[in-house]
């Protein structure tokens, strides 16, 4: 049964894109109890995505869009505790304790602590002046480090460490990216696309080093030199570790709740208590499209299982499932991703890289699983549209771009 | 603070007045008032999901869309292109005062 007040409120723990979108999603369906949103950081809540985009450019604004304006949350009667965490919880007693020592009881709780970027397991990592990227003070630091001459290394050519690398080469930094794999953003996308965003770092002053694996830090009483495996070394006024996230499970996972490098929740974001939920990229899910288990760290994911765990809470109807869905901009170029892609998905690429503006097209077992778009979005939208169909499409047709993949789905016999 | 206010028709049809500040997109003022609008992208033109309707005058009164505001938008539902725009696109203008607003449908 869906009771829309109690007398404890709705506990959220990190006010990211996911517990913001609970607040506001448990309001817009009309539950009427309390709503107590905390988090580590003491800020209004804001966008994650310019930090590592917008933010940087030299002489753009020091702040991030915030996901509500402060009076937001006044105006729904959301109570937000900024510049505390949640230490533990109590599940019995239904309460959580917070980092000065009070204790706060809830209905229900939703754990939306996000992830933080993995710290880099090699001596010397801890120097002053080896950064990660994850906050708006993180981000500002790191644009004041940002100054022309100086010698930036990234350790990570995913698509943080390159965001961050096509800022700094247009500070006028010098800027080194150290990746394991042989090309970038390999965990992602396909060759093609990798290929045409290295040739575009490079046209603007970025080196890579590829196979590189950083062994230490090295420096007095900052980072001076990063060194790799075959012993080389690598002069560095800034290094940035962007080698991916964890997530932040161990308030679940210290009170027994079932994680496995993420929160297990279900498809409403319910944990193996049901009295806590979890939202975000703090979670691991099975996907609705193929089934996989899952972690995913992208706004629209948090979003929609924001959206799943208010209307468990609230009722009220479910919002639209956007397929996963991801973008990232560097030096000015645009690439767009619709659907997750598996490495052995067949690759069709529309239209022609060297003219800038092309599509790399997934298919599995015939069907469109995947999308990349770069440089345009002509065929994003119709894209997801197409994998949520689960579409099948004639590889030959794919790779006309005067032809639509509606059109090129539409002409592909269905027993193909 | 400010009593901009900008008419807001919803999916159903039903009007409503919401405030709008400066400093704000429009796509923001709606997400502030808690208008059905994802806004998925934060407001950067990558989504799709703040489109909605202008009057003609004001449409034509605004700067030109980019060009990845025209590829989302084109295969949008109800797309029409006198008057749809990305709601974040669209920057607070205190001649915008008064304005109608339509929601797209969603896809
Ligand atoms: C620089 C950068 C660029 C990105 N760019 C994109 C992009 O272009 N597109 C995209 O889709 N995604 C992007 N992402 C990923 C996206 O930001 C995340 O997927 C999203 O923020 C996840 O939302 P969340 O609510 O789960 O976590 P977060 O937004 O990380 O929020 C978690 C919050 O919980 C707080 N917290 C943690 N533990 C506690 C505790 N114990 N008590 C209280 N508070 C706590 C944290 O301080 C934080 O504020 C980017 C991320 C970064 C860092
Ligand atoms: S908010 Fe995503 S396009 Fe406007």
């Amino acid at each position: 049964m869906v009771e829309n007040h109690a007398t404890e409120p709705i506990i959220i723990v990190g006010a990211g894109h996911a517990g913001v979108a609970v607040a506001a999603g448990l309001r817009t369906r009309g539950w009427q109890g309390g709503i107590l949103l905390v988090d580590a950081e003491k800020e209004v809540p804001y966008e994650r995505p310019p930090l590592s985009k917008e933010l940087l450019k030299p002489g753009a604004p020091e702040e991030p869009t915030l996901l509500r304006r402060e009076k937001y949350y006044e105006d729904k009667a959301i109570e937000r505790i900024g510049g505390l965490t949640v230490e533990s919880l109590d599940r019995a007693g239904r309460t959580v304790l917070l980092s000065d020592g009070s204790r706060r009881g809830y209905h229900r709780l939703v754990i939306a602590t996000g992830s933080r970027a993995r710290a880099l397991p090699v001596p010397g990592a801890d120097l002053p002046g080896v950064q990660a990227l994850r906050t708006r003070d993180d981000a500002l630091e790191l644009k004041r480090a940002l100054v022309a001459g100086a010698r930036v290394v990234i350790i990570g050519a995913g698509y943080i460490g390159l965001e961050v690398a096509a800022a700094a080469a247009k500070s006028g930094c010098e800027v080194t990216v150290l990746e394991f794999q042989d090309r970038v953003m390999s965990r992602v996308t396909s060759e093609p696309v990798s290929r045409f965003f290295e040739s575009l770092h490079q046209a603007n002053g970025v080196r890579f080093v590829f196979g590189a694996a950083v062994t230490a830090v090295e420096g007095t009483d900052r980072a001076e030199r990063v060194i790799t495996a075959d012993g080389s070394s690598y002069g560095a006024d800034v290094v940035i570790a962007g080698i991916g996230v964890v997530p932040n499970q161990e308030l679940a996972e210290q009170a027994g709740i079932d994680s496995r490098d993420g929160i297990l929740v279900d498809g409403h974001g319910l944990t193996s208590d049901p009295y806590v939920y979890a939202a975000g990229d703090v979670t691991r899910f099975t996907s609705p499209w193929d089934g996989a288990s899952q972690r995913l760290e992208c706004i629209q994911s948090a979003l929609a299982q924001a959206d799943g765990v208010a209307e468990a809470i609230a009722g009220g109807a479910p919002k639209t499932t956007e397929i996963p869905w991801f973008w990232t901009v560097q030096h000015g170029v645009r690439l767009q991703t619709a659907g997750v892609r598996h490495p052995d998905d067949e690759t069709v690429v529309r239209g022609t890289p060297a003219e800038g503006k092309f599509s790399v097209v997934y298919l599995r077992n015939g069907r469109l699983s995947a999308v990349d778009t770069i440089g345009g979005l002509t065929d994003f939208r119709p894209a997801k549209k197409l994998i949520a169909e689960g579409a099948r499409i004639d590889p030959a047709l794919a790779a006309n771009p005067a032809v639509s993949l509606a059109e090129a789905a539409a002409a592909t016999d269905p027993k193909n | 603070m400010s009593n901009n206010e900008v008419n807001v028709i919803d999916r159903e049809g039903a009007a409503r007045p919401i405030e709008w500040e400066p400093e704000q997109s429009l796509m923001e003022a709606l997400r502030d008032a808690d208008l059905p609008v994802l806004a998925s992208c934060g407001g950067t033109a990558s989504c799709a999901t703040c489109h909605v309707f202008l009057e003609k005058e004001v449409f034509d009164a605004l700067g030109e869309r980019s060009e990845d505001e025209i590829e989302l938008l084109v295969d949008a539902e109800g797309y029409r292109e006198d008057a749809s725009r990305l709601s974040c696109q669209v920057g607070f203008e205190s001649h915008l005062d008064g304005l109608t607003v339509t929601l797209a449908p969603e896809d």
